[in-house]
This record gives C-alpha cells, sequence and structure tokens, in this order.
C-alpha cells in the first residue's frame, strides 16, 4: 500500500501541495480537519511538492485553478470542496427525478437534491446498465432550485464527471448505484474542479476514496431497499474501526494502515480527530424519520434518503418529517410528532441472495 | 466574567458550564455550526465566552449574542419556523448582536434576489439588500485574500472561503453600515469598475450586527470570531 503522493505530511498536519505554483495564495492549503478545513497563518510552510500526473486521462482540468483577472484568489481548492459538505452537516440530501419532485425537495427543507432519471428501488426492479442522467434533466433541475444540486457518476467514468462539471451540477456522487465503468480504478478526483462524495462500508475504503480525492463520504447502506440494516452496518464498522485506531501507537497504525489498506497518513489523522477526516453522510436504505435520527446518532453528519420519499405514500409530508428528525434527531418526543401520520412508507425489501438487483453496497474498490 | 454566544442549529447542549456571567452564540438548525462553536472555544478574550447551540426559544434566551451559520437558507429559515423559534430570533434581533456567515447573511438581509420559487422568509435586521448564489455552481467557489478592517494582525490577509456565496447588492444609504472588508472588482462575477460598489462588500457591520458572505468558521484563522465578540457582543453587556 503506497502513500499517495498527493498527500504529505507536514508537521504532522497533512497537506496537498500547491497544484499551480505560480498561483499568488499566500495561505498553505491544509488537511487538517478535526472540525474543518483550516488554512495555515502565511508564516507556515508552503509545499512545494511537484503536481502530481493525472492517472487516468483527465489531465484537461486542473485541481486548482486561478481565477480569470488574477487577484489573490483560487477556486476548486479542498478547501472550497469539503466546505461545501460542511454547509450540508444536519441536513438532509434527497433523490429527486424530475424538477416537480425537486421542488417538493425544496419546499419540504431538503439541504440539497441528487438529480436522477431512475431512483435505485426502480434501477433494481428494471435492471440493465444505469448510467449518469441525461444532462437536459439535471439542468432542468438545476434551474428549478436554489439548493445545490448533485448528480451520480459511474465508478471510475471520468467523463461522466467531466461532463457533469461543465454543465455546472455542485457535487458528483461517484456511485455503486449505477453499474461501474471500471473494476479496478476509481476516478482521480483531484483532478476536478468539482467535489466528489464516496460511498464507503469501512474505514479502510473511506480513506481510500478521501485519498483519490473525495470531500465528502457516505455510507453505502443497500440503496432501493428501504431496509437500514447496512447503513447501520457499515456506520458502526467505520467507528468501531476509527476508536480502535485511535488508541493505537504509531508503530501499531502503521501495521493496521497496512491491514486496512488505508493510506497511513489519512489514518494517523483519522486517529488524532477520532472521526473520518470529511464530512460524513449516511445513505442506503433510510426510510422513515426514525432511521433518520438513528443514524445521526450514531454519529453520521447528516443523511441522503433516496427512494424512501418518493417511493412512498405522502412524500412532502415524509421529507419534511425527515428533515425535522435529522435536526432534533436526539429528542425522541419531537421525533415521535413527526412520525405521526407520515402514510405509506416505501415498501422494504429483505437483504438476502434473493435480492433483486443484487448488493450494490459490493461494488467498489 | 463570561458571556453566552449562541450558534443557531443542531443539538443544543451547553458544552461547558459557564461559570459566572455568559455569552451564548449560534443557531443550530442546519450547517456548520460545530464548527463557529470550535473557533469561539479556541478565544482568549477577558471574558470567558460559553456557547450554546440553539434550538428552541429556551436556548435562545439564554443567549448574550448569536451567530447565524452557514448552510442553507431555505431549509434554516424553514426548520426555524418548524422550530417555533422564528419570532424569538426576530426579536433577539432587535435587541442583541447577531452576525450572519453567507446563509446568515441571507436571513439577516431585508430582501433577497434569487429566492426559491415561492419566496423566502428571512429573519432581516441589516439594511441589505442580497442576492442568493451570486457566482453561479460550486465550481466558481473560490478563496481570496481579503484586507479587512479591524481585526487584530490587519496587516495579515484573511483567507476568505467563498462557497456558492451571496453577493451584497444594494445598501439603505440612510442606514449607518460600516463597510470591513470588500474584494477587487476583478473578482466579481461581473467585473465593475467602480471601487465603491456594493458588490464588492463582503463583510460589513450595521451597529451591533456582523454580516459576512464567506466562512470564518472554515478557516482556523479566529480573528473573526474575535472581532465580533469584542466589537459587536461585549459593548452590549453591562461590565
Amino acid at each position: 500500500m503506497s502513500i499517495h503522493p498527493i498527500f504529505r505530511l507536514n508537521n504532522g498536519i497533512l497537506s496537498r501541495p500547491s497544484a499551480c505554483p505560480s498561483e499568488s495564495r499566500r495561505h498553505a492549503l491544509h488537511f487538517s480537519f478535526g472540525d474543518s478545513i483550516s488554512m495555515a497563518t502565511p508564516s507556515s510552510t508552503t509545499t512545494t511538492a511537484p503536481t502530481p500526473a493525472a492517472a487516468n486521462g483527465t489531465s484537461t482540468a486542473p485541481p486548482r485553478a486561478t481565477r480569470e483577472g488574477g487577484g489573490n484568489s483560487s477556486i476548486g481548492t479542498f478547501g472550497v470542496k469539503s466546505g461545501l459538505a460542511q454547509m450540508l452537516k444536519g441536513g438532509v440530501i434527497m433523490d429527486v427525478v424530475n424538477a416537480q419532485q425537486a421542488r417538493i425537495a425544496e419546499e419540504a427543507g431538503a439541504c440539497a437534491v441528487m438529480a436522477l432519471e431512475r431512483v435505485p428501488a426502480d434501477i433494481r426492479v428494471e435492471g440493465g446498465v444505469a448510467r449518469m442522467s441525461d444532462p437536459a434533466l439535471i439542468k432542468e433541475i438545476c434551474a428549478a432550485v436554489t439548493i445545490p444540486v448533485m448528480a451520480k457518476v459511474r465508478i471510475g467514468h471520468f467523463v461522466e464527471a467531466q461532463i457533469l462539471q461543465s454543465i455546472g451540477v455542485d457535487y458528483i456522487d461517484e456511485s455503486e448505484v449505477l453499474t461501474p465503468a471500471d473494476e479496478e480504478m476509481h476516478i482521480n478526483k483531484h483532478n476536478f474542479k468539482i467535489p466528489f462524495v464516496c460511498g464507503a462500508r469501512n474505514l479502510g475504503e473511506a480513506l481510500r476514496r478521501v485519498a483519490e480525492g473525495a470531500a465528502f463520504i457516505r455510507t453505502k447502506g443497500e440503496a432501493g431497499t428501504g431496509n437500514v440494516v447496512e447503513a447501520v452496518r457499515h456506520s458502526r464498522a467505520v467507528n468501531a474501526e476509527i476508536r480502535k485506531a485511535s488508541v493505537m501507537t504509531e508503530e501499531e497504525l502503521y501495521v493496521y494502515a497496512k491491514e486496512i489498506q488505508a493510506p497511513f497518513h489519512l489514518l494517523k489523522e483519522t486517529a488524532r480527530l477520532k472521526r473520518l477526516p470529511v464530512v460524513s453522510f449516511a445513505a442506503g436504505g433510510v426510510a422513515t424519520p426514525a432511521d433518520a435520527a438513528m443514524m445521526m446518532q450514531l454519529g453520521c453528519d447528516g443523511v441522503f434518503v433516496g427512494s424512501g420519499i418518493f417511493k412512498s405514500g405522502d412524500p412532502a409530508k415524509r421529507a419534511r418529517a425527515i428533515v425535522q428528525a435529522v435536526t432534533h434527531y436526539n429528542n425522541p418526543k419531537i421525533l415521535a410528532e413527526v412520525s405521526e401520520n407520515l402514510g405509506e412508507p416505501m415498501v422494504g425489501l429483505n437483504i438476502d441472495d434473493k435480492l433483486k438487483g443484487g448488493r450494490l453496497a459490493e461494488r467498489g474498490w | 466574567m463570561s458571556v453566552t454566544i449562541g450558534i443557531l442549529g443542531k443539538r443544543c447542549l451547553p458544552l461547558e458550564k459557564a461559570k459566572g456571567p455568559t455569552l451564548l452564540f449560534h443557531t443550530a438548525l442546519q450547517g456548520a455550526f460545530a464548527e463557529h462553536q470550535s473557533r469561539l472555544q479556541n478565544l482568549h478574550l477577558k471574558r470567558k465566552i460559553a456557547t450554546v447551540l440553539v434550538k428552541t426559544t429556551e436556548d435562545l434566551e439564554r443567549c448574550d449574542g448569536l451567530i447565524i451559520p452557514g448552510g442553507e437558507s431555505t431549509t434554516i429559515a424553514l426548520l426555524a419556523r418548524l422550530s417555533g423559534l422564528t419570532d424569538a430570533l426576530k426579536q433577539f434581533i432587535q435587541s442583541k448582536p447577531v452576525w450572519g456567515t453567507c446563509a446568515g447573511a441571507i436571513l439577516l438581509s431585508r430582501s433577497v434576489t434569487g429566492a426559491k420559487k415561492d419566496g423566502q422568509e428571512l429573519f432581516g435586521g441589516v439594511s441589505v439588500d442580497i442576492a442568493r448564489n451570486g457566482w453561479g455552481s460550486q465550481v466558481e467557489s473560490f478563496e481570496a485574500a481579503l484586507d479587512v478592517n479591524g481585526l487584530s494582525d490587519s496587516a495579515v490577509p484573511y483567507t476568505g472561503i467563498f462557497i456558492r456565496a451571496p453577493v451584497v447588492i444594494g445598501l439603505d444609504s440612510n442606514a449607518a453600515i460600516q463597510v470591513i472588508a470588500r474584494l477587487p472588482p476583478n473578482l466579481l462575477p461581473e467585473p465593475v469598475d467602480d471601487e465603491n460598489d456594493p458588490r464588492t462588500i463582503v463583510a460589513l457591520r450595521e451597529g451591533q450586527h456582523l454580516l459576512t458572505t464567506f466562512h470564518p468558521e472554515l478557516t482556523k484563522d479566529d480573528r473573526f470570531h474575535d472581532y465580533f465578540a469584542r466589537n459587536c457582543v461585549f459593548p452590549t453587556l453591562a461590565s
């Protein structure tokens, strides 16, 4: 397991080398996230490592570009990528398939929407290859709402990601819900100005995604089932591994990094922070306000709800209830109030060998 | 003497028992309230600052000042309404210092352009007009070094992180508004020639209220939090 060249340890703080030596930024961006992405004071070390070569042909967009017109400013930094995820905290991100659903989600208090052609429950039923949605549909959804819009690309499909970046989506989900386009590699997400969220089942997987440039992690859960058991499993697995790492000596961390196939420096930073170094949400199978509050109590920063809302009896009401449940997740009295009379929940599926569409969470490497 | 500052947002647990008087900020409904909290806790001032994450009117009553964090303004306004906080917040803003960052700045403005389709609720309090999401999508989000009037170590620029940031498009010329920081005109979505164009304003003060269109809570630089505590909140307290 080699350490990704894009990160270097700098006085115990992780930092990403400046991609563009000529840019006039006076502050070195640091990867030291405890609560936030930090800016070092100007007197601190500036990193000068060479720009890593683009790995998969996506060399068109530099990781960080200076804005036209100069001036001390830069776009696409890790600070702004992970910063948007921090703004979504305590919120609910909802899957929508058209502009009308997007408006319902916005009115219900969603902090972002995920634009899709088919929700995971339908992808399961219909089968076939699931791909990025039609850009026209995504643009229509972008035009309908004022909150951030996310869209999914297939694992490893960097051209779909280039397309979504060019149409001005706010966040990309490199998602196991779509059929993978590459069975070995994920997208090199540092090559993009647009931030990425990725799914993970355990700490090693989460930190590999962060090493590739993901600014936001979610559990994989088991999308389209309305069954929260897998999301709980993944969240608990990550928590347990972080707790284990947090009491290890540095020598033990080297061994543990090898064991879970995580970059050492990210594992060390995670152990120090006692949490993932980026914002982490729950996803996959959340169907009720209680599910959402449970994931929050397990330590997630927010919740994605896919099929759970628009496959239920009264989407607007359920959406609003889940939004309130995520804010008041520790208050059972409010949870009881918002859970009343929500109508039919989505039909749930048992996760076993007969599961139609198979286990999506196993996609991703 | 300690002071209590509330932060509008998530779970409202007083993180520390304040010894003596307190200053609280922060609404904790949705957004980056935890980040504000850790910046406040880093401050070393003469008065001790306690922080409370505000989710209910009872939380709000304990506060000497309030921060409305970044997040989605539509979501925060709705959650405030559903939690029965809206009227209490409006009253609080009449009498006590409030700082809005990004979404918080939108909520404190007197009018908003680019609201969601059915319009959106504001708390008001600062005599500015604001446009949401002035630079476009997330791809246009940026960081820029700012020269800020009145910060400690003012020779050192402050790194502003602008995420889908709003733009100030108008000011009430009769209001006593003090501009604290501006962007160079060439960084605006549409470059302007006039350096005094309101659109260049990214931080301002009106009386005891502070408004920033960027996110001081996303940096480790706590000078803005220091500024708010010392210049906006402390003067309102009996010594």
